[in-house]
């Protein structure tokens, strides 16, 4: 090209479009909350719902005895002490990887729930859902409340939306303090800010993503949907639309279709009185073969299934994104179903590649579709690691650090001193002190620098955590060397005998013939009370060159 | 080749009802999709705050100064007021450490570990250079200070002492000691006796044989005076213990006879003269807990 091209107008047109992306906007927003519906799905989602909103609520409250010095909340997560307690477990930061165990966990059950069944997760027990619930709930009885006058909804839902998402805020909050004495503490200003700012911030995002935003959430925010559709295959039990019954749409008094009646099951239930002497041409809306169309499907196109659906999408366009699975439309549907004295199942929770005749019995749930399988195993898998992850927690973590500056102290008395700086924490109920020795050095003398227990190979810990302390460990001369006969060591006499029968070295002193640098010896400690062994740790002792 | 017709209607795409910006490339054509206005918004904005910025902080530089901005901002003089602030959330530690007796710092837990913490940050300021991080000193030259070794006494007294003062530093106070060079003074034989002498003395093994070397005279006549009969060392004059393991200038023989012949005497400042009596006092509690401090 040449730089004629380079000329081109731009038009200022910007204004052109405004109209435009604002009618998409309007077409967008929904004119109306979902309307309520009662049935199997209902029942099941709204003792789901309760059964979550007792756990969030109630499980901080649960009370665990755990001794003194101790939380006794059953589940805390104790935030400023960098731990969490659940039940008889305490998690620090360095159990990370058991988070990241069950988050691997929790992925791959939500893969497995997605590929036996589409969005069930998102209609029954995703906190967008059961909030989202709450809150269509609320404008509904905000509606009921104001008995007419328009003018009260608004600051009535208003009012009870603000309850709920507090509500939910200091709910929240319980899991990271004494939940019990939480409402007391709040009212009298004694928490930290943050918990004031945890409060708002999440009756903020409850209220805008529960209460405003709802289902938009669902469709335009969440990244699960957009997952869906890698996850689901032929066999997946998603809420469906039966067009090959259900079309073409008419009204009620517009005659059944031949087949549909035909149908042992449905001429049981749909008498011959029903069936008008108006029989209209096909629609085509399905393309369904044009024998089959001399007539009305099922569907009398009464929009219960879109009016009921919390993301208000039409179930009967087919599978979707924005279908949650929650099964709503079908309670709605078959209630439809039942006043005009048709067989339930319009809509149902369907295999796509099920049987297509338009009263055959719903596929079933297909348990062992080898991918399913493979998610399912992979979730197995996972909760396998975190169990075992768990059940080899330490209660007692004892870390020591050879120091290197300088590696080794010479003493007068030709004895060599290395230093470590110990440190301990541990999640038992009880520990007061900790008492090193080491193993692979005999004669060692060990003490630890500072505290209580100077002078001693001992540790006070006295109720902390964690504690840490230097160890100083100092081993003995090898050949009888030392400086003043006063202080000669045990063995002085056997140095003649370790020159002349090196055989014997090992029987004497662990490495006499050791060539200088490091030579790895094991720390033990013991609980001082009891003498349990708490840890053993390898680390290095670094002696001279001789 | 398409060439655009400045005077005619922008062409309006069919398909998306847009206009195009009138190129064409192979027989596709641009649709004209100018930025969104609130990005440009957001644009102007940020070049307004950085603006701002360049306005009030410190921004650039000319060839003799710099701008230095309409709030007069220094980091520098920030960094001081925080080191002032500091030095003032510490005053209450630091009046406390001197006005404790230095003995019984150690005994208190929250002044041990104020001063441990302090004195360590000192210690790798001023003393690392010589004796090593971790006080380790360096072999042949500069004394370990975390060993049962001291020349000079190792009570928390007498180390407070040689920061103080030094050793053959200008100070009128400081720790003074002087060992002749007896390359001068005796003939080389006497010396390679001595220094042999001297090596066996801290080998308890050679106790009995000792006796019989001919060093043995040489060593009473010269050297015992101040080293003491035994080899002991003297602590009041400096003179280092020589029957122990350890060599401050090495301990073979030929480094023993150098050093008879030809005495190193190592120096260290009156740190005094630059450290305040807390810091002081951090170090000495520090250097006294690494591990060979005496009580």
């Amino acid at each position: 090209m040449t730089a004629t091209s380079d000329h081109g107008v731009s038009p200022g047109i910007a204004g052109t479009h405004a109209p435009k992306a604002a009618a998409a906007r309007r077409r967008n927003r929904r004119r109306h909350l979902p309307q309520p519906v009662r049935g199997h799905f209902r029942r099941l989602k709204t003792r789901l719902i309760l059964g979550f909103l007792a756990i969030f609520f109630l499980v901080p409250f649960l009370r665990w005895d755990r001794g003194p010095g101790l939380p006794d909340q059953a589940v805390l997560f104790d935030l400023p002490g960098r731990r969490l307690f659940v039940f008889g477990l305490e998690f620090w930061p360095q159990d990370l990887p058991i988070a990241v165990g069950l988050m691997v966990a929790g992925a791959f059950g939500l893969f497995y729930a997605t590929s036996l069944s589409g969005r069930v997760w998102c209609g029954f027990a995703c906190p967008q859902t059961v909030w989202t619930d709450i809150f269509g709930g609320i404008g509904r009885l905000a509606h009921r409340l104001a008995r007419g006058h328009q003018a009260r909804v608004r600051p009535i839902t208003l009012a009870l939306s603000a309850i709920v998402a507090v509500a939910t805020g200091i709910g929240f909050t319980a899991w990271f303090v004494d939940a019990p004495s939480l409402a007391g503490r709040l009212l009298s200003g004694d928490l930290p800010g943050a918990a004031y700012g945890t409060i708002l911030v999440i009756a903020g995002f409850t209220y805008v993503l529960g209460a405003h935003a709802q289902e938009r959430v669902c469709l335009h925010m969440c990244p699960w949907p957009r997952f869906q559709s890698a996850l689901l295959d032929r066999d997946s039990l998603v809420v469906t639309y039966r067009a090959a019954r259900g079309e073409p749409r008419a009204r009620k008094r517009v005659a059944l279709r031949p087949d549909l009646l035909a149908t042992p099951a449905a001429a049981a239930t749909a008498p011959m009185a029903q069936v008008t002497a108006f029989a209209v041409a096909a629609d085509g809306r399905v393309g369904l073969a044009p024998d089959a169309v001399a007539g009305r499907g099922d569907c009398v196109d009464c929009g219960r299934c879109v009016q009921v659906c919390p993301t208000g999408i039409d179930i009967r366009d087919g599978l979707q994104m924005g279908c949650i699975g929650c099964g709503l439309c079908i309670d709605a549907c078959d209630e439809v179903m039942t006043r005009i004295d048709r067989p339930t199942g319009l809509i149902r929770f369907d295999a796509e590649q099920a049987d297509p005749a338009p009263m055959a019995p719903p596929a079933r749930i297909g348990l062992f579709q080898p991918k399913a399988m493979v998610f399912g195993a992979a979730m197995v898998a996972a909760l396998l690691a975190v169990t075992i992850g768990v059940t080899r927690m330490t209660a007692v973590q004892i870390d020591v650090e050879p120091q290197s500056t300088p590696r080794y102290v010479l003493l007068s008395d030709g004895s060599v001193r290395n230093d470590y700086v110990v440190r301990l924490s541990h999640r038992l109920p009880r520990l007061d002190a900790v008492t090193a020795s080491v193993d692979g050095m005999p004669a060692a003398e060990l003490r630890f620098a500072a505290g209580d227990g100077a002078d001693a190979a001992l540790m006070m810990v006295s109720g902390q955590r964690s504690a840490a302390n230097r160890l100083l460990i100092t081993r003995p001369p090898l050949r009888g060397q030392p400086a003043h006969a006063g202080e000669l060591h045990e063995q002085p006499a056997h140095a003649g005998e370790l020159h002349e029968q090196p055989a014997h070295a090992g029987e004497l002193h662990e490495q006499p013939a050791h060539a200088g640098g490091p030579r790895p010896v094991t720390l033990v400690f013991n609980d001082t009370e009891t003498g349990a062994e708490l840890a053993r740790v390898d680390t290095r002792f670094w002696e001279p060159e001789p | 080749m398409a060439s655009p017709d400045h005077h005619e209607r922008p062409e309006r795409d069919d398909l998306t009802g847009r206009y195009t910006t009138g190129h064409e490339w192979d027989g596709i054509k641009e649709l004209s999709t100018p930025i969104p206005g609130w990005w440009v918004g957001v644009f102007l904005v940020s070049i307004a705050v950085a603006l701002l910025y360049m306005y009030l902080y410190p921004s650039f530089a000319t060839t003799e100064r710099y701008y230095e901005g309409a709030l007069g901002y220094s980091s520098a003089e920030e960094l001081v007021k925080d080191v002032t602030a500091a030095r003032a959330a510490q005053a209450g530690m630091r009046n406390a450490l001197v006005a404790a007796p230095i003995e019984s710092i150690e005994a208190d837990d929250a002044l041990r570990r104020f001063a441990t913490a302090g004195g360590q940050a000192a210690f790798n300021e001023n003393c690392a250079a010589c004796h090593g991080v971790g006080a380790g000193g360096q072999a042949g030259q500069f004394p370990a200070l975390v060993d049962d070794d001291w020349i000079w006494g190792g009570q928390i007294t007498d180390i407070r002492q040689t920061i103080l003062y030094g050793i053959r530093s200008d100070h009128p106070d400081t720790r003074q000691s002087m060992m002749p060079g007896f390359g001068e003074i005796l003939p080389p034989d006497q010396i390679d006796q001595a220094a042999a002498y001297v090596k066996t003395l801290a080998d308890p093994a050679q106790a009995g044989s000792r006796a019989a070397m001919p060093g043995a005279a040489v060593f009473a006549q010269n050297c015992a005076a101040c080293h003491g009969e035994t080899g002991g060392g003297g602590r009041d004059f400096g003179a280092p213990r020589l029957d122990d393991a350890i060599w401050l200038y090495g301990g073979s023989t030929d480094a023993i006879r150098r050093q008879i012949a030809h005495p190193r005497m190592g120096v260290m400042p009156a740190f005094g003269e630059r450290l305040d009596e807390a810091t002081v006092r951090m170090i000495a509690v520090y250097v006294h807990t690494l591990g060979g401090g005496e009580k």
